[in-house]
């Protein structure tokens, strides 16, 4: 009995732990590498799916092929299992415009990396033998920062090695009282040696060759279907893309950073919205350029299995603005201009929990280390309970959608005023009431 | 002036008065601004240091939840970007919009059922008169609600610090022609049918139409409603005053103002038709009980 | 100043009103009897604009008249059967009166209409609870106020639809004399009612309605007149001589007799009044008559004639069928 009952517990364990694991479906996607506005970012469609979302006028890259796909219920969304299989088809992409002529699609070789400028805006993609040159173009730079490196690594160690014999030397001759005079002159002229930098040529580098239907299409709807190698069609190949379009560009929103919780900032990217806080600590601000997608589409471009709403806009956040100032105007003081500027967060000493936002010192305390946060501050007083703000660019110029309100929300004040007023109506009827009644028996 | 529309405003004049005297509107106008203060109070005990925190406060973690499940969680950040007032608005206009067409339709199938209107006009009335007289009461109760509810926001917005803004009265013009094309819906239906009872149930069903259609297409589990449902919904959208309310809030929000108006235009347009068709209809079935 | 030419109304297959010609003359109070769902009320509606009719013409104030013609309706008044429950519940007797004071514009016309309103209140005895609300009025008050709400704006016809239901003697009376001193203003009145001793009281004409068709319209005595073949005189006796009804046959005009106590009833042909004749010949006999009655056919009697039995009859005597 007692056997079979631990028989009977086993059993039931097996089956829970059994109930766990995710079942993997073997199953036909198109893994889709697709521009976001400010990058690439990867995403695929499986058999579950049957749209494939990108943006327009882009160079978007997809492939076929199989894979293990399975359901991850801890963060809720499918995921692909490549390493147990990962199998790239080898066909052709037809393409079929909604309700009009259609097209074959041949895979190519390709390359995309971003050059040294205005950052998303620099994206470049080669194809074919392109590609593989630009590729070994940036693989011999960094073969070539390499051995600089080596270069620099073998004069440092001689450097190191020279300063360590004259600084021996100097101790021994000045300990017998003897003249150290050029031998210091000799250590004067000795100089450091200049450490490498890596090639800047690139914002991010060109990525591996890979080979990919290259998809830069106008905005629409399309089909496609995958042909294989015998002509013949593959099932569950058949998907529908969406190929959509930014409905506002260079919209500015702005990180809202709190001083007591500088690692959970809050984003305002509405224009001419409103930012209520309690005044209880500063603010610090970093300002982006946005666009604006359909918040649906843009979702599910950037996952497939996402779920967004259909007739809603998003602004997305792009980069930072670069080499702004901000303009605060607001009751009961000046106007002001502020400055982007870097700041450290100091941990509280001692026992106590904490920390504080302070000013970076390159120079002093904080030499040898980086800033954790360039924005700007915003002092928040009990004085300034409206602020609005503009951003300027460079140049001075006010940038469009950068407005914005900062106000301290009264928490206490005079609720029960505003509860009399909501019973105001009843009042009135009741004098009405009364008024009508004296009418009536007149 | 007309006969029809001398008659429709002295009509009118009384269904306003009656209104006043019963206490219906009183109790709706109460309700309206009770709910405003608890979401404005609600609003503000959610700000923190970063802004509109909707976990701070146990109606706004209801109401945040609620919303971004049905929503999405960008439909709640817009909703509250410039802070409570669209969405305290949107909830405060109910009950008084409800109490108005719901009476429209229940006293005109009333009225007309025990030959009040057949009464009056035997003198220089007509059925058309008659409803475009109730007509003219809720857009006239409506504005003054509008009025004293933007009174009472403002003295919110006063005392908390907070501001309307631009948004809010933008918003305030869509939904008030929405209203006043629900109202015509309304109008429609009672001169169709013949009891109140009937007449409020198909009111109830067709704005509930409206509704999912409007979630159908607007809601982040859409996939399945609109499969469903894409062609009634495409049908439904030509007449549906949400529809039309959220296009002209999503083309403002964009800036686009001509077409703001164009939408204005086309409600305005599409209540004048409810009204002729109603008048046609009324003229072929007449007013005798 | 009302007339209608072949006026039909027919639901679906069922004809209310069969081709209707009615004339009625200005300042006269015309009758419109008749039995229920004989088309009274179908008439009514269709002479008010309130239903199409199916085909004929209307005309009122030698003017075709048409629904839509609003401008028409200030011309008319209108009472109909029964006050509408429910409605206006919060308005006064003084209220109600005024709402309908502002629809026909009086204020614009006439100036200050509250004189007016107060005098006709004054004229049912309303005077006294012209503040009260009329949810509280009982229905022969609500009856009242709904005749002078029709009087409200002086309209040269009035259409009663039983005026004097659910009124009291009093009320009843006080009706009537509104009644007969509107006309005597000039006012056409067009009354449809079921109390026909009223109508007898009131009429100037008659129109009866049966099956959708007009069967008869005329002044009162010439109706009567048409419709009674012979004439009964009563007479009252002291004594009543044993055979006196045999011997009194010698008279050629005698029809028939019959003798109830001492009151002696004589059957006459209609050609002409014989109570003269008679009383000549009882005083000839030393019998002096303390009372010589001749009973009339009144309006009950013949309505019920014509529209129960003797529908072959009547078109005997020129009848329209």
């Amino acid at each position: 009995m007692k056997m079979l009952f631990i028989f009977f517990l086993f059993f039931i364990f097996i089956g829970l732990s059994s109930a766990n694991v995710p079942v993997r479906q073997e199953q036909f996607i198109y893994s889709v590498m697709a521009f976001n506005g400010k990058d690439y970012s990867g995403t695929f469609c499986s058999e579950n799916s049957d749209t494939i979302y990108l943006i327009a006028d882009q160079d978007n890259f997809i492939t076929a092929r199989k894979t293990l796909v399975y359901y991850w219920p801890i963060t809720g969304d499918w995921k692909t299992d490549y390493d147990a299989l990962n199998y790239p088809f080898d066909g052709t992409l037809k393409l079929t415009v909604k309700g009009g002529e259609s097209r074959i699609i041949s895979s190519e070789r390709y390359t995309y990396y971003n050059v040294q400028g205005e950052y998303e805006q620099n994206w470049e993609v080669t194809t074919g033998d392109e590609a593989e040159k630009t590729w070994q173009h940036y693989l011999s730079l960094i073969n070539e920062y390499w051995l600089i490196t080596e270069q620099y690594q073998k004069a440092k160690i001689s450097f190191d090695l020279m300063m360590n014999k004259l600084a021996e030397e100097i101790t021994k001759k000045r300990n017998s009282g003897l003249d150290v005079t050029e031998l210091i002159e000799k250590l004067k002229v000795l100089r450091l040696p200049e450490p490498p930098q890596p090639p800047n040529d690139y914002i991010v580098p060109p990525s591996p060759v890979q080979s990919a239907f290259i998809l830069n299409l106008p905005r629409g709807e399309y089909n496609i279907h995958f042909i294989n190698k015998d002509d013949t069609v593959m099932e569950d190949s058949k998907k529908r893309v969406i190929v959509f379009k930014k409905r506002r560009t260079d919209g500015i929103g702005f990180e809202v950073i709190p001083g007591d919780k500088w690692t959970r900032p809050v984003e305002s990217k509405t224009p001419s919205s409103v930012l209520y806080v309690d005044g209880t600590t500063n603010l610090y601000l970093r300002p982006f350029f946005q666009d604006e997608f359909n918040d649906l589409y843009y979702k599910k471009m950037l996952k497939n299995d996402a779920k967004g709403n259909p007739n809603l806009m998003n602004w997305v956040h792009i980069q930072q603005v670069p080499g702004g100032r901000i303009e605060l105007t607001g009751n009961n003081y000046d106007n002001e201009e502020i400055l982007e500027k870097p700041f450290y967060v100091e941990q509280a000493k001692g026992s106590g929990m904490g920390y504080k936002i302070v000013p970076f010192d390159s120079e002093g305390t904080h030499k040898d280390r980086g800033p954790n946060l360039i924005a700007f501050k915003v002092l928040m007083n009990n004085e300034r309970s409206v602020i609005k703000l503009n951003l300027l660019d460079r140049n001075g110029l006010n940038l469009a959608g950068s407005s914005r309100q900062i106000r301290v929300v009264v928490k206490t004040r005079c609720q029960s005023v505003l509860l009399l007023l909501c019973l105001l109506p009843l009042l009135v009827m009741a004098v009405i009431r009364i008024i009508r009644s004296r009418k009536y028996t007149v | 002036m007309s006969f029809r529309m001398h008659a429709a405003l002295v009509i009118a004049k009384r269904r306003i008065f009656e209104s006043y005297l019963s206490p219906g509107y009183y109790i709706a106008q109460a309700v309206g601004l009770l709910l405003s203060y608890f979401l404005i109070s609600g609003f503000v005990s959610s700000i923190d240091s970063s802004g509109f925190n909707y976990m701070l406060n146990p109606l706004y973690e209801l109401i945040g939840r609620s919303l971004s499940g049905t929503f999405g969680l960008t439909f709640l950040k817009k909703l509250f970007a410039s802070g409570p007032f669209q969405f305290v608005f949107y909830v405060s206009i109910i009950p008084v919009f409800l109490y108005l067409s719901l009476s429209t339709v229940f006293h005109f199938c009333l009225e007309k059922k025990v030959g009040a209107i057949e009464l009056l006009t035997y003198g220089p009335v007509d059925g058309t008169s008659y409803f475009l007289a109730f007509f003219i009461k809720d857009m006239v109760l409506t504005i003054l609600y509008l009025l004293l509810l933007i009174l009472f926001l403002s003295a919110a917005a006063l005392l908390n610090n907070l501001v309307l803004g631009l948004a809010f009265f933008y918003v305030l013009v869509v939904v008030f022609f929405m209203m006043m094309l629900l109202y015509t819906i309304s109008i429609m239906i009672s001169v169709l049918t013949d009891s109140s009872a009937s007449a409020i149930a198909l009111y109830i069903a067709v704005i509930f139409l409206f509704l999912i259609v409007l979630m159908g297409s607007f809601t982040i589990i859409s996939t399945y409603i609109t499969s469903f449902s894409s062609v009634l919904s495409w049908v439904i959208n030509w007449v549906s005053p949400f529809f039309y309310g959220g296009l002209a809030i999503s083309f403002i929000e964009a800036g686009y103002i001509v077409n703001y108006l164009l939408i204005l235009l086309v409600m305005t347009v599409l209540s004048c038709l409810f009204l002729l068709l109603s008048h046609l209809v009324i003229k072929v079935k007449g007013v005798h009980s | 100043m009302i007339r209608t030419r072949g006026l039909v109304k027919k639901y679906g297959s069922f004809t209310a009103v069969d081709n209707l010609d009615l004339n009625i003359s200005a300042g006269e109070i015309y009758g419109f009897l008749g039995p229920n769902g004989a088309g009274k009320t179908s008439t009514m509606l269709m002479l008010l604009g309130i239903v199409k009719p199916t085909a004929g013409e209307i005309f009122l104030f030698n003017e075709k008249y048409t629904p839509d013609k609003l401008d028409m309706r200030n011309k008319i008044g209108v009472v109909p059967e029964k006050h509408p429950y429910g409605v206006w519940t919060w308005m006064t007797a003084f209220e109600y009166m005024q709402l309908f004071a502002d629809l026909f514009d009086l204020k614009r016309i006439h100036g200050n209409c509250n004189d007016r309103i107060e005098y006709l209140l004054l004229q049912v005895d309303l005077y006294g609870v012209r503040n009260k609300r009329i949810a509280e009025f009982s229905r022969g008050m609500l009856q009242k106020l709904s005749i002078i709400r029709a009087l409200l704006h002086d309209p040269d016809i009035l259409f009663l639809d039983e005026p004097i239901s659910g009124l009291d003697p009093i009320g009843i009376k006080q009706i009537r004399n509104l009644i007969l001193a509107e006309n005597r203003e000039g006012r056409t009145i067009f009354i449809s009612s079921h109390l026909l001793s009223e109508m007898e009281k009131l009429c100037h004409r008659i129109a009866i309605i049966y099956k959708g068709k007009l069967l008869a319209e005329d002044s009162m005595n010439s109706l009567l007149a048409k419709l009674v073949k012979d004439r009964e005189i009563l007479i009252d006796l002291e004594t009543l001589p044993h055979n006196i009804g045999n011997t009194i046959k010698e008279l050629p005009f005698i029809l028939d007799t019959t003798t109830n106590g001492n009151t002696l009833a004589i059957k006459v042909s209609k050609e002409r009044d014989f109570r003269k004749d008679i009383s000549g010949y009882l005083i000839n006999k030393g019998l002096i008559p303390l009372r010589i009655e001749e009973t009339a056919l009144s309006l009950e009697e013949a309505f019920v004639t014509i529209t129960n039995e003797n529908i072959d009859l009547f078109t005997e005597i020129g009848g329209r069928e």
